[in-house]
């Protein structure tokens, strides 16, 4: 069992995480939960007619996927797969040929009765530099994975 | 093509707290293959989220304009074992007016057959989409 203690402390930066968005990853992602009709994120005659956009817009819940893919990644699926939590809101749509980074910064460290939750504050910017969400995300570290300080 | 006999979707009596139907599905390794896939990802560990179960439900009964995901929040607990069959259990959690545009807050709790509680998954739609584009066009 590694200690986390480091990764947990106020400030420490989490990722970067850099994803290229594809139509055939949006598709696969559809795809994945048997979804294959035309819709606004894979065909883009529903995407005009729908969302009034040029073509197809990626879900957010790829975003959402991609921003708790950053805290897995940071803290150990261990830990992040049974207590990580992410929230995130959309602000900008996120399209084929784009190019998302995902970073993170730890804000607070709370006590909780399992452990201590370490917060973070997330943000996810496209190519251009705009940012495209943004967020906060969490997980509980067992006291175990911390310095006796922290 | 077939009649489209949902409820049209009367936001103003839309009622928070109303539950939907439980429904289930068998998450199957194809299943979770492609959407690592797609995500990028082969540790992605929550394929539920591509399901969207929190609005399956609600769209299954409400007929509207479509929708845009202003924001997602997800619990984890437990990665979702392939093979296993997941049952839904999905409510309207929320709704309000902001800026003069509607939204609809869906929640929902993901348990598999063997009683593991996977994922808790909460979403904010937008429920007049065509306002992405009036806002941005590309």
């Amino acid at each position: 069992m590694g200690k986390l203690t480091d990764k947990c402390e106020q400030g420490v930066e989490v990722g970067p995480l850099v994803k290229e968005m594809t139509q055939e990853a949006i598709n696969l992602f559809e795809g994945s939960a048997g979804q294959t009709g035309p819709s606004q994120f894979t065909d883009d005659e529903t995407a005009r007619e729908t969302l009034g956009t040029e073509g197809t817009v990626a879900s957010g819940r790829m975003s959402l996927t991609f921003a708790i893919e950053l805290l897995r990644r940071h803290f150990g699926a261990e830990v992040f797969n049974r207590t990580g939590v992410v929230d995130l809101r959309f602000l900008r749509p996120v399209r084929p040929g784009h190019t998302l980074t995902l970073k993170g910064t730890v804000s607070e460290v709370t006590r909780e009765p399992n452990g201590s939750r370490v917060s973070v504050d997330i943000e996810v910017t496209n190519q251009d530099g705009n940012v495209a969400g943004v967020g906060t995300g969490s997980v509980i570290v067992p006291t175990a994975y911390l310095s006796p300080e922290l | 093509m077939a009649e489209d006999t949902r409820e049209p979707l009367d936001w103003d009596s839309l009622e928070v707290g109303e539950t939907f139907e439980r429904y289930d599905y068998v998450l199957t390794a194809e299943m979770i293959d492609m959407y690592r896939k797609g995500v990028m990802d082969p540790e992605a560990a929550f394929p539920t989220i591509s399901h969207k179960v929190d609005v399956k439900q609600y769209t299954k009964k409400y007929r509207d304009n479509g929708s845009v995901n202003a924001r997602c929040a997800f619990h984890c607990y437990n990665p979702p074992i392939p093979g296993k069959r997941i049952t839904v259990t999905a409510w309207i959690a929320d709704k309000y007016l902001r800026r003069g545009k509607n939204y609809i807050v869906t929640e929902a709790v993901s348990v598999d057959e063997a009683g593991r509680l996977i994922d808790r998954v909460i979403t904010h739609e937008l429920k007049q989409p065509a306002e992405v584009g009036k806002k941005w066009v590309n």
